[in-house]
């Protein structure tokens, strides 16, 4: 028995709902979804909207099979965020919404208002996970996933979370993953997206540092065909930190854009950025960066670094850093950008030495990652995304 | 078997650097080429690795049976040329060990066979590159570290040497091998290269300095002064300590006259 989705552009306002959610979260659900019909489409020249097109995406009324890539950590509480709003309902009350705003843009209000995947993982106060959790994230029925994670690590706690997305069908995925960190906390945060190449990925990602907390995002970049993440690490608290690297492969037929945003608000926040892309064959990347050093923050040390590799003469790579300062008490803000083919100068010793042009281009590009995929914490999983991005390349 | 430079001309973009080298190195000699900044030496000894900067407008290059200048920069290395770099560059994200692994391999490999079968088995290589680093006085750590990366002047050099020990060419070029160094990393280099010239002793070494001071250290058989683009003037190792005493000015004399 077959029967046929409902487009999410003809939904009502009742056909979002979910039967038995609290009223709070209704209410969330219908405020976003009023959000979702009434604002303007997102002004961003570098995505193609018809690639996400409300008339296209199904609407599928239940979760998918969730699943994880590995145990759960002793003291650790992982559920799905559809459970978790009943089991642990002042807490996802408490922060749902908190870091992604259903307002951020359409797509952040259709997550908020139709969301039905996704999980809650939460570690009590000065709670240090053992080993790291893997949340892994494929396709349900219908060709749409609306998935939205919430982490939240309280006082003193620390994890290490690996979220992928990964697998073929679709092909929309509109996903939102909500970070917060408390005093003291340490997040290990790597986020994959090595989706099958047909699928079109649309993600918000928001991770909120309180004071002396400590985030190392490293994001992996290379599935879909079309990719829009718009990420903000926002520091908050006095002393927060955020180390965050990120590796890009855009290889025909795919458009991958990343527009990361640094946020220093607290006191003597420090942040270290370092992106890196490799674009091949028709590919095209765009990396639309963003430092933000707001009014009220004193002592920011901020750096951001992106590196774009060209393997092929079609292939493309947009980026526009930019930093905004809007205060006077910054102690360092620096900014380097590189884009270009591999350096004829390390091909040429790497041939002196006797290796083939094609290997040498191979070891740099692999080389050029290296820092990135040194990160990966699972030993397996960082063996296999090696060896799908050297297949690649 | 020879190195043999016949009429050798060569460009930066529309600049000629090279005017017609004449230089023949044998198997098993130290061949010296000195000369001022400028002279074109490192641009000789790029141009016969290979470097897509410089341009041959003319002359040949033979070794082995073969014009190299006809070969792709991996084939001359094949054949046993090594240039051990001036300024080698770093390569992040590529360690030592998996570089110098990756060009062991490069030179064992043989068309039509699985590169599988001919690699170095891994037991063997960690054997091989720990006893060369240890005679370098390099610290075990290296081989983990990115090939280049934050390494020191002497560090980088005694890195070049220690690829060239593991590589074993036939044809060795060391282009300013000595600058940059201070005394007691200049003892250790040539150390290195003396040693590998004991164990092949028909190894040749054309050593492009501009000072005589290495030439203590690696004593050459044959020295050749290279100017504007040509060599000027051959003769054994006395030529070297003539130019250190005298200088370049001499020889610029009596080869291009008094004009100025």
């Amino acid at each position: 028995m077959l029967t046929k989705l409902p487009v999410i552009a003809a939904l009502t306002a009742q056909d979002i709902l979910v039967e038995g959610e609290p009223t709070w979260l209704q209410q969330w659900r219908q405020a976003a979804w009023q959000h979702v019909n009434e604002s303007a489409p997102p002004l961003w020249r570098r995505t193609d909207l018809t690639a996400y097109a409300l008339a296209d995406m199904e609407f599928t009324p239940t979760a998918s099979e969730s699943q994880r890539g590995s145990a759960v950590p002793d003291g650790v509480v992982v559920m799905p965020l559809s459970q978790a709003v009943h089991a642990h309902g002042d807490l996802v009350k408490a922060h749902l919404g908190s870091a992604v705003a259903f307002n951020a843009s359409k797509y952040a209000a259709l997550n908020a208002a139709t969301w039905r995947d996704g999980w809650f993982v939460y570690v009590p106060k000065n709670h240090e996970a053992s080993v790291p959790l893997h949340l892994l994230q494929g396709f349900g029925s219908g060709n749409t996933l609306v998935a939205r994670n919430l982490v939240v690590l309280e006082r003193g706690a620390q994890l290490s979370l690996i979220e992928q997305y990964a697998g073929d069908g679709g092909p929309f995925a509109v996903v939102a993953s909500e970070l917060i960190l408390g005093d003291g906390a340490t997040l290990q945060y790597t986020s994959m997206q090595t989706w099958g190449a047909t699928v079109h990925h649309m993600g918000h990602q928001v991770a909120k540092v309180g004071n002396d907390a400590t985030i190392v995002w490293t994001a992996v970049n290379t599935g879909a065909a079309h990719q829009h993440i718009d990420a903000e690490t926002y520091l908050g608290g006095n002393g927060s930190r955020v180390n965050w690297t990120a590796a890009t492969v855009a290889g025909d037929g795919q458009r991958l854009l990343t527009a990361p945003w640094l946020r220093h608000v607290g006191r003597a926040t420090e942040a270290h950025m370092d992106f890196k892309t490799v674009v091949k064959g028709s590919g095209y990347a765009t990396f639309d960066g963003m430092i933000k050093i707001e009014g009220g923050s004193a002592d920011t040390i901020t750096r951001l670094e992106e590196h774009a590799l060209h393997l092929s003469p079609q292939a493309r790579s947009d980026s526009i850093p930019g930093l905004k300062i809007d205060t006077n008490n910054v102690q360092k803000a620096g900014h380097a950008s590189t884009s270009g083919e591999v350096d004829d100068e390390q091909l040429f010793y790497m041939q002196a030495r006797g290796i083939p042009k094609s290997d040498a281009v191979h070891m740099i590009v692999m080389g050029f990652f290296e820092s990135v995929l040194d990160r990966i914490p699972l030993d397996t999983l960082r063996e296999q995304v090696t060896a799908d991005i050297a297949a690649r390349i | 078997m020879e190195l043999v430079i016949k009429d050798l001309h060569a460009n930066i973009g529309d600049k000629e650097i090279l005017k017609g080298v004449n230089l023949t190195v044998t198997p098993g000699t130290i061949h010296a080429i000195m000369g001022p900044n400028g002279s074109g030496k490192s641009t000789l000894s790029n141009t016969i690795m290979g470097h897509p900067s410089y341009t041959v407008t003319g002359g040949e290059v033979w070794y082995k049976g073969q014009n190299v200048l006809e070969l792709p920069v991996d084939e001359r290395a094949k054949l046993g040329l090594f240039l051990a770099f001036q300024y080698p560059v770093s390569i992040p994200g590529v360690t030592v060990a998996n570089f110098l692994r990756a060009a062991v391999n490069a030179h064992r490999a043989v068309a039509g066979k699985d590169p599988r079968e001919t690699a170095i088995p891994m037991a063997q290589y960690r054997k091989e590159i720990r006893e060369k680093m240890a005679a370098l006085g390099v610290d075990d750590g290296f081989a983990r570290r990115y090939l280049n990366d934050g390494f020191s002047g002497g560090e980088k050099k005694r890195v070049e040497i220690l690829q060239m020990s593991m590589l074993k060419p036939s044809m060795a070029i060391m282009d300013e091998t000595d600058s940059g160094l201070d005394i007691d990393a200049l003892k250790v280099v040539s150390q290195g290269v003396n040693t590998l010239l004991t164990q092949n002793p028909e190894m040749g070494v054309l050593v492009i300095t501009h000072y005589q001071r290495l030439l203590n250290y690696i004593k050459p058989n044959r020295v050749s002064v290279m100017m504007e683009g040509r060599i000027v003037r051959e003769g054994g190792p006395e030529l070297a300590l003539e130019l250190e005493e005298r200088g370049y000015d001499f020889i610029r004399e009596e080869v291009f006259g008094n004009a100025n």
